[in-house]
């Protein structure tokens, strides 16, 4: 597939850095990364993905972090100038636990993302690259860990756990989400595997480390890197989940925490829509920021995916319908 | 037949996997299950009941047994489809529960899943076919947008707007809680009622990923020569559409599938939550508040069944459709 990328993207003239494959074995981040902000799917997820990122790292200069879970304010006023997102049913304010709640959101979901693609990335590219009986184990765990459903998997081992701190969470959610991506890591080292680069750093004596850490990885950095944020954005799903579910730290601050005590105040039978849309909406538009960023890196990695031109006529529509 | 065969292998593997996982959790937890679950029952029910600590501890192992035979004795017991007694429902052993709760779940999930299946990838055809056009821009971002957002809000939401706000459908439980379940209309009619929120709510979530699955393919289809080919034959623009594009084009995200039904036996747990429908998730999740270890356990074993028999039926409808592997 990539030997497919590089021969669609060399006759491109609107990607005159995507051209050059002489640069292939360098490290090729930089034009990489490039192409990658130029998107403009990729920069709409950055950009909210930043202001999110913003206000959580500013949390206590827009918000006070009593008011998140100190219960002294009237109880289910609507949002208004002193309460921008209402308050709860218990007297908190909504807009003080999505600002801080965002802290714990994002860090869970950030360092699930990161150990869980550290693990698939080291079994993807052992198994494809070693083959033979640690292949076929490796494959095989990975089929069977990724059939079975995530978060069944983690309701049953937070009921069993005594302690729900952010670390065990880390820990369990990261060690779970690991599969899908191995699979694909693999794919992707497996094809890179024969490819001439490889075959000559082999025959020129390079050490098996030296060549999956300076050749193979470096060729496989934009597939690692949408693991990585397809990871980031189910880890925060699958932790807000858990703790709408209240299999979480429920004392805590965090957007499935709000919708925990949404739900278990019964605040939508009471018509108060503000206590769960805005800690809602805070996951969505992560989520959707993510999503977008995916599909920039998509795009760039895959030049059939890219939009068309800008001015999409009716007249230029048709003409290519029937060209 | 060999490709027949290794899947039975898999199916074998997945399923012994599962046991072996279900039997291993409660194991490498700290602390010792059996404590866990006799503090949730009263002392007269044990009194009452003298057998059932040794139930569990065949179930989960105990002090007396060691960890090999009480794995082998979980295993027979499973077999047998003895999961102990559930602690917050006592004396209900935890296969009655189940049977109880799963079909409303199976249901509910079949039917949604499926629809959105179907609905995803029929927007997935059209917008990859039509592409820049009108649809495209307008379901294609629609729907990614509607996945973003988890299951349990989109559910928060149509309860608040369909049920609170507009007073269309009914908000809680799965029929009206004045009916007994039985094979009459009145029972089947306040039930489908009773379903279609939450039956909404999975498709809403379930439907973006197969428009954007099929519409990724669907381009990489069209620019084949056999698609080309049909154009100039001169065949009209639906046919080729359906039966040259879309025909190959559904392989791919048939086979992503029993993957994604994993997903969505997860999604309905939070679903079932928001709507109180009394399914295997909500149960699971009652259980798992509650500390039922018994139902838990058996729960996610159930849990993780449901997708290797999705794997099951997606392979013989792969059969069916995939020439290249009923020749093999």
């Amino acid at each position: 597939m990539t030997q497919l990328q590089t021969e669609l993207q060399q006759p491109g003239p609107l990607e005159p850095l995507a051209a050059p494959t002489s640069s292939r074995r360098r490290i090729k981040l930089p034009s990489w990364l490039t192409l990658m902000l130029r998107n403009p799917k990729a920069q709409i997820g950055l950009g909210i993905l930043f202001l999110f990122v913003l206000f959580a790292v500013i949390a206590p200069f827009v918000a006070s972090a009593s008011s998140a879970t100190n219960f002294s304010y009237a109880t289910r006023e609507p949002p208004s100038w002193h309460h921008l997102f209402g308050t709860t049913d218990q007297g908190s304010d909504v807009w003080a636990g999505v600002v801080f709640g965002a802290r714990r959101s994002l860090a869970t979901g950030f360092f699930v993302a990161v150990l869980a693609t550290a693990l698939a990335t080291t079994l993807g590219i052992t198994s494809a690259y070693v083959g033979g009986f640690v292949d076929d184990t490796i494959s095989l765990v990975t089929s069977v860990v990724f059939v079975i459903p995530t978060i069944p998997l983690l309701i049953d081992i937070t009921a069993f756990l005594h302690q729900r701190g952010m670390t065990t969470m880390i820990l369990v959610i990261g060690c779970t989400l690991w599969a899908f991506e191995a699979r694909i890591l693999r794919g992707q080292a497996l094809m890179m595997k024969n490819r001439d680069f490889i075959l000559a750093a082999k025959v020129s004596g390079e050490s098996t480390r030296r060549i999956i850490l300076g050749e193979l990885m470096p060729n496989m950095i934009s597939r690692i890197a949408a693991a990585f944020v397809l990871v980031f954005y189910i880890a925060i799903l699958v932790e807000a989940g858990l703790e709408f579910l209240g299999l979480g730290d429920s004392a805590k601050s965090s957007w499935g925490v709000s919708l925990y005590w949404a739900t278990v105040n019964s605040s939508v039978l009471q018509g108060e829509w503000w206590s769960f849309l805005f800690p809602g909406l805070a996951i969505g538009l992560t989520v959707l920021a993510l999503t977008l960023v995916l599909a920039g890196i998509d795009e760039v990695s895959n030049p059939r995916l890219r939009g068309l031109p800008k001015n999409r006529s009716v007249l230029r529509l048709l003409a290519r319908r029937h060209a | 037949m060999r490709w027949f065969l290794r899947r039975l292998a898999f199916y074998v593997f997945a399923l012994w996997m599962a046991l072996t996982l279900t039997f291993l959790i409660p194991q490498l937890m700290p602390g010792s299950p059996i404590g866990g679950i006799l503090q949730h029952l009263s002392p007269q029910q044990i009194q009452q009941n003298p057998g059932i600590i040794l139930t569990y501890e065949k179930i989960f192992g105990g002090k007396n047994v060691s960890l090999p035979s009480a794995y082998w004795q979980y295993l027979q017991h499973a077999a047998h489809f003895n999961f102990g007694i559930s602690t917050s429902n006592y004396p209900t052993p935890v296969s009655e529960v189940i049977g109880r709760t799963l079909p409303w779940s199976i249901a509910l999930v079949g039917i949604a899943f499926c629809l959105a299946f179907i609905l995803g990838t029929t927007i997935g055809m059209f917008a990859a076919w039509r592409r820049g056009g009108g649809f495209d821009t307008i379901f294609v971002p629609l729907f990614m947008a509607l996945g973003a957002f988890p299951a349990y809000f989109t559910a928060l939401l149509i309860v608040y707007l369909f049920g609170l706000r507009l007073g269309w459908f009914p908000i809680q439980h799965a029929y009206g809680t004045d009916l007994t379940p039985g094979f009459n209309w009145t029972f089947f009619s306040s039930a489908i009622d009773h379903g279609i929120l939450p039956a909404l709510v999975i498709v809403l979530a379930f439907a973006g990923g197969w428009v954007l699955n099929m519409r990724t393919v669907m381009i990489n289809t069209i620019s084949e020569d056999y698609v080309a080919m049909a154009h100039a034959k001169g065949l009209k623009d639906r046919r080729v559409m359906t039966r040259y594009a879309a025909r190959n084009a559904i392989l791919p995200p048939l086979n992503g599938f029993a993957p994604q039904f994993a997903t969505a036996v997860g999604g309905v747990i939070f679903v079932e939550l928001v709507f109180s429908y009394p399914g295997a998730g909500f149960t699971l999740q009652q259980a798992a508040l509650g500390k039922d270890l018994p139902l838990t356990q058996a729960l996610l074993l159930v849990f993780a069944v449901c997708p290797i028999v999705a794997i099951f039926i997606i392979d013989l409808v792969n059969l069916v459709l995939d020439p290249r592997i009923r020749a093999s």
